[in-house]
C-alpha cells in the first residue's frame, strides 16, 4: 500500500510572550523569532503512519511511505528526519507565497500532486493547524480527488485484503470502520501525539537521501498564488483572557478542608447526577 | 541499621509533629523514594528503591531538630528535601525505613534588607517567589537556574546550585552570606550574616553543598542586587567550531570582562534550541548587565573581541531573548516531558563537569566521540558551556536516547550510568571536576575519592565529625555500604 502523509511546519506560538504579538509590515505578525515545529496534528499523523507501517509489515504487507510538505528549503531538516525514520520518499513543494490562510490552495496543490503521481491510495493529514485553524484542508483534498474522508481519525490498523480499520472520534464515542482505499484520513486528537525520534545511526544511514523538490507553479494556478490570503487581513490584536477564577478551600486540617469542599461545592452537584 | 520498627518510627514522628504532618500514603511514599534521576522508571510505574517509612512536613527549626535527634538516636536514615527538583539521585531513599523530611512548608521570606543588600528566608522559600518579591522592589537574587520555578532555597544551597547569570553574580556559594542549619544531634547552628571575616576557615562551606549528608539547612541569607533589565546588552552569534567558541569565552574572561551570560552550544545541542536560525552551527551567547555605563562598556568590549573571529556571524538578539524567556522548567513543562517520554520512550539526561581552559575542549571532544561510538540507541549527543571563570569553564553534556529492548528498570544501567561513566572518567583523567552544579547525588559517589584525591581526607572527616552514625542521606556524596 502506498501512503502519502502531508505535514505543515508552524511556529511554536506558545513561546511568544504577549509583547511579541505585534502587527508588523504587510499586516503580519512576525513569528520568525520563535522555533518551528511540526504542526501537532500532523505530528500525530506521521506517528500513526509509522505505527501502521510496523503493523502491516508484521502481517507481511508491504507499505510504501511518502511525506509531503509545502514551503522553503528550511523545511528540509524535517524531511531528513522522516527519511531517518524510514519514510521511503520525502517531497517538498517549494513555495515562498503566503498560503497560511488558503486551505483551498493547499488542498489543490496536494490533490494535483496526487493526480500527477497517481500513486498513493491513502492520504493522511492532521485535521488543522494552529495558524489558520480552519480544519478544511483534509476535507478539501478529498473533495478535489473525489475520495471519501474520515475525519477525527485516531488510529489506523491493517485489515485483510488491503482494507484499513480506522478508528475515529464521534460525538457519542469511538467509531471503528473498515474501509477500502482510496481515502483521505484527517487525524484528530490521537493518543499518539509525539513523533518518534531517530537514532544518530539512522540519521547517518538513512537521513541523507535526496529530497524531491518540486515547484508549486506546476500544481497551482499562478493567479491563485498571487492572490492575497483569501482576503484576510489583520485589523487588530486582542489578548484572550485565559484567567480562571479559583477559590481557596479554608480549614485548619485536611479533614476539615475536605468537609468544606464536600458540603459547599460537591454535595449539591452529586445529588444532581 | 535501625532496629526500630516502622510502627514505632511513625508513632514517634506523630508524637513530635502531629498526625497531619506525617504522611504514610503509599503513593506519596513511592513518589518520595526517587527524584528526576529515576524518572524513566517512575513514569512507567516502577519504584525500585526502598520506600520511606514516612514523609514528614516540618514547620520550624525546633521540629527539624527534634526529628533529626530522634533519627540519630535510633539510626534511622533521613533524607532532607525542599523543592524536589534534584536530578542526581540525591533524594532517593537508598535504605529501608528512611524518613523524608520535607521543608517546603518553611517558606517564609523573613526579611528583605535593601540597605544591606541581603534577603533572609526559610529553606522552603521558592526561588521564584523570592525573586518575584525582590523584583517588585527593584532587586534580584541574581540566581536563575533552569529549575527556578520549582526549586527552593534550602535545596539550592544544599546542592551548590548555579544560575544562568553566574558569570557575573557567581554560584550560590558566592551569594550566601549567612545560614542556619540543624545537625544530627539536634544542634541548631546559625552562621551570622557578615560581609567577610577572617576568623578561621569559612564554615559556610561545610553546609553549602552538603546535599543533606551532614546537616539540614533551615534558613538562608543571600545577597541581593539591583535589577536593571533595561540595561541588558545581549549578543548572539553563530560559528562553526566549539574550539573557537571556547577561545572566545576564555578571552572575554581573561581580559577581565564579566558577562552575566556566557554560553556556547555545540551543533547537536544547539539544534534543539536554535534550528530556526542556526542550522548546523554552534551558537555563542553573551550578555552584559548592571549599571548602564558598565553594561554598555562590557557589551561593546565583548563585541570587539568576537569581531576578531571571522567565523562568527551576529544574529538578531531577539532570537536569543525569546529562547531565553522560555528556558526555565515549570510544572507544565515537567508534565509535558512525562507524556513525551511515555510515548516516544526517548529520554534526555545530562552530566555537567568543569575543567581549565587548556583541557575543556579535549574532554568535550573525547566524551562526545566515545558516547557516539560506544553507546547504542543515541538520538542526541552534545552539550554546552554555560558558566565561565577566569581559569576555565563548565561543560554540560546533553544526551538523549531511545530506550529499547529492555525493561524500564534497566534504563539506568543500560544507558544512563555507562554514559555518565564515560564523562566522569574522562573528566577526572584530564584533571577536571566530575560535578559542576548538580551535586554528587547517589550515582557519582563511586568516583568521589578519585575526584578529591588526597583531599578526600578532609571531606571524609567532615562526615565522621558531623554525622558519625551515618544517618544523613545515606549513599549521597559518600559511597554507601
Amino acid at each position: 500500500m502506498n501512503i502519502l502523509t502531508c505535514f505543515k511546519i508552524v511556529s511554536d506560538l506558545d513561546l511568544m510572550s504577549e509583547s511579541d504579538w505585534v502587527v508588523e509590515d504587510h499586516f503580519r505578525i512576525n513569528t520568525s523569532f520563535v522555533k518551528n515545529m511540526i504542526n501537532p496534528y500532523d505530528e500525530s499523523a506521521l506517528e500513526i503512519t509509522l505505527l501502521y507501517k510496523e503493523q502491516a509489515e508484521k502481517l507481511g504487507s508491504a507499505v510504501n511511505l511518502s511525506a509531503l510538505t509545502i514551503g522553503s528549503k528550511q523545511l528540509d531538516a524535517y524531511l531528513k528526519t522522516l527519511y531517518a525514520l524510514r519514510f521511503d520518499k520525502a517531497v517538498r513543494i517549494e513555495n515562498q507565497h503566503d498560503l497560511r490562510f488558503s486551505p483551498d490552495a493547499i488542498s489543490t496543490v496536494i490533490a494535483n500532486y496526487v493526480k500527477v503521481i497517481k500513486k498513493p491510495e491513502v492520504i493522511i493529514l492532521g485535521r488543522q493547524s494552529g495558524v489558520g485553524d480552519n480544519a478544511k484542508t483534509p476535507l478539501l483534498v478529498a473533495e478535489h480527488l473525489g475520495w471519501p474522508c474520515i475525519s477525527q481519525a485516531v488510529k489506523i490498523e491493517p485489515a485483510s485484503e488491503g482494507l484499513l480499520k480506522v478508528s475515529s472520534m464521534a460525538d457519542d464515542g469511538l467509531v471503528i470502520e473498515t474501509i477500502r482505499p482510496p481515502c483521505v484520513l484527517s487525524i484528530g486528537n490521537a493518543p499518539n501525539s509525539y513523533l518518534r525520534i531517530p537514532t544518530l545511526k539512522d540519521k547517518v544511514n538513512y537521513g541523507k537521501k535526496e529530497i524531491e523538490v518540486l515547484e508549486i507553479e506546476n500544481y497551482l494556478n499562478q493567479a491563485v498564488l498571487e492572490q492575497p490570503s483569501e482576503g484576510h487581513n489583520i485589523t487588530g490584536l486582542k489578548p484572550i483572557n485565559h484567567k480562571r477564577q479559583g477559590v481557596v478551600i479554608e480549614g485548619s486540617t485536611p479533614a476539615e478542608k475536605a468537609q468544606n469542599l464536600y458540603h459547599n461545592y460537591l454535595q449539591e452537584r452529586l445529588k444532581q447526577l | 541499621m535501625s532496629t526500630t520498627s516502622k510502627t514505632q518510627i511513625v508513632e514517634t514522628l506523630i508524637s513530635i509533629l502531629g498526625k497531619e504532618r506525617v504522611i504514610t500514603d503509599e503513593e506519596v511514599l513511592k513518589e518520595s523514594s526517587v527524584d528526576r534521576f529515576r524518572r524513566f522508571e517512575e513514569i512507567h510505574g516502577y519504584f525500585t528503591q526502598p520506600l520511606p517509612v514516612a514523609v514528614v512536613y516540618l514547620r520550624n527549626k525546633n521540629e527539624v531538630a527534634a526529628v533529626l535527634k530522634f533519627a540519630n538516636e535510633h539510626n534511622i536514615n533521613l533524607v532532607a528535601r525542599t523543592g524536589d527538583s534534584a536530578t542526581e539521585g540525591g533524594l532517593e531513599t537508598a535504605v529501608e525505613n528512611s524518613i523524608v523530611a520535607d521543608g517546603s512548608e518553611m517558606n517564609k521570606i523573613i526579611k528583605i534588607d535593601p540597605y544591606n543588600m541581603q534577603a533572609t528566608c526559610e529553606c522552603g522559600t521558592s526561588l521564584q517567589d523570592l525573586e518575584d518579591e525582590l523584583r517588585e522592589q527593584g532587586y534580584t537574587t541574581g540566581h536563575s537556574p533552569q529549575s527556578k520555578p520549582l526549586a527552593q532555597m534550602g535545596g539550592l544551597v544544599a546542592t551548590r546550585s548555579i544560575g544562568q547569570f553566574s558569570t557575573l553574580y557567581g554560584g550560590i556559594e558566592d551569594m550566601v552570606v549567612g545560614l542556619e542549619a540543624v545537625f544530627p544531634t539536634g544542634e541548631i547552628t546559625k552562621i551570622k550574616d557578615v560581609p567577610r571575616r577572617a576568623a578561621g576557615p569559612d564554615i559556610r562551606h561545610v553546609i553549602i553543598g552538603n546535599e543533606g549528608a551532614l546537616c539540614y539547612i533551615t534558613e538562608v541569607t543571600v545577597k541581593i542586587f539591583k535589577y536593571r533589565p533595561e540595561n541588558n546588552y545581549l549578543l548572539g552569534y553563530t560559528l562553526n567550531n566549539m574550539k573557537t567558541g571556547f577561545e572566545i569565552l576564555r578571552e572575554v574572561m581573561a581580559e577581565g570582562y564579566k558577562p552575566s551570560i556566557a554560553r556556547l552550544y555545540d551543533v547537536e545541542d544547539g539544534a534543539s534550541h536554535f534550528s530556526h536560525f542556526a542550522e548546523d552551527k554552534c551558537v555563542l551567547i553573551l550578555m552584559a548587565e548592571g549599571p548602564k555605563p558598565l553594561a554598555d562598556a562590557t557589551g561593546k568590549a565583548m563585541e570587539k573581541i568576537v569581531a576578531k573571529y571571522v567565523e562568527c556571524e551576529k544574529v538578531d538578539p531577539r532570537l536569543i531573548q525569546v529562547w531565553f524567556d522560555n528556558l526555565n522548567w515549570d510544572v507544565s513543562k515537567v508534565a509535558e516531558e512525562r507524556t513525551e517520554i511515555m510515548e516516544t520512550k526517548n529520554i534526555s539526561n545530562t552530566t555537567e563537569i568543569s575543567a581549565t581552559w587548556d583541557r575543556i575542549y579535549d574532554i568535550y571532544k573525547t566524551c562526545v566521540e566515545r558516547i557516539r561510538n560506544e553507546m547504542p540507541d543515541m538520538t542526541l549527543v552534545g552539550g554546552h558551556s554555560s558558566h565561565s571563570y577566569l581559569n576555565g569553564t563548565n561543560m554540560y553534556f546533553v544526551y538523549n536516547y531511545n530506550v529499547v529492548d529492555c525493561n524500564p528498570k534497566q534504563e539506568i544501567t543500560k544507558y544512563h550510568l555507562p554514559i555518565k561513566k564515560i564523562i566522569v572518567e574522562e573528566t577526572i583523567k584530564a584533571g577536571g571536576s566530575m560535578c559542576h552544579h548538580h551535586g554528587v547525588g547517589k550515582h557519582r559517589t563511586r568516583w568521589i575519592q578519585e575526584e578529591y584525591g588526597s583531599s578526600y581526607y578532609i571531606l571524609e572527616t567532615l562526615k565522621k565529625a558531623f554525622d558519625p552514625k551515618g544517618i544523613m542521606n545515606k549513599g549521597t556524596i559518600f559511597p554507601g555500604e
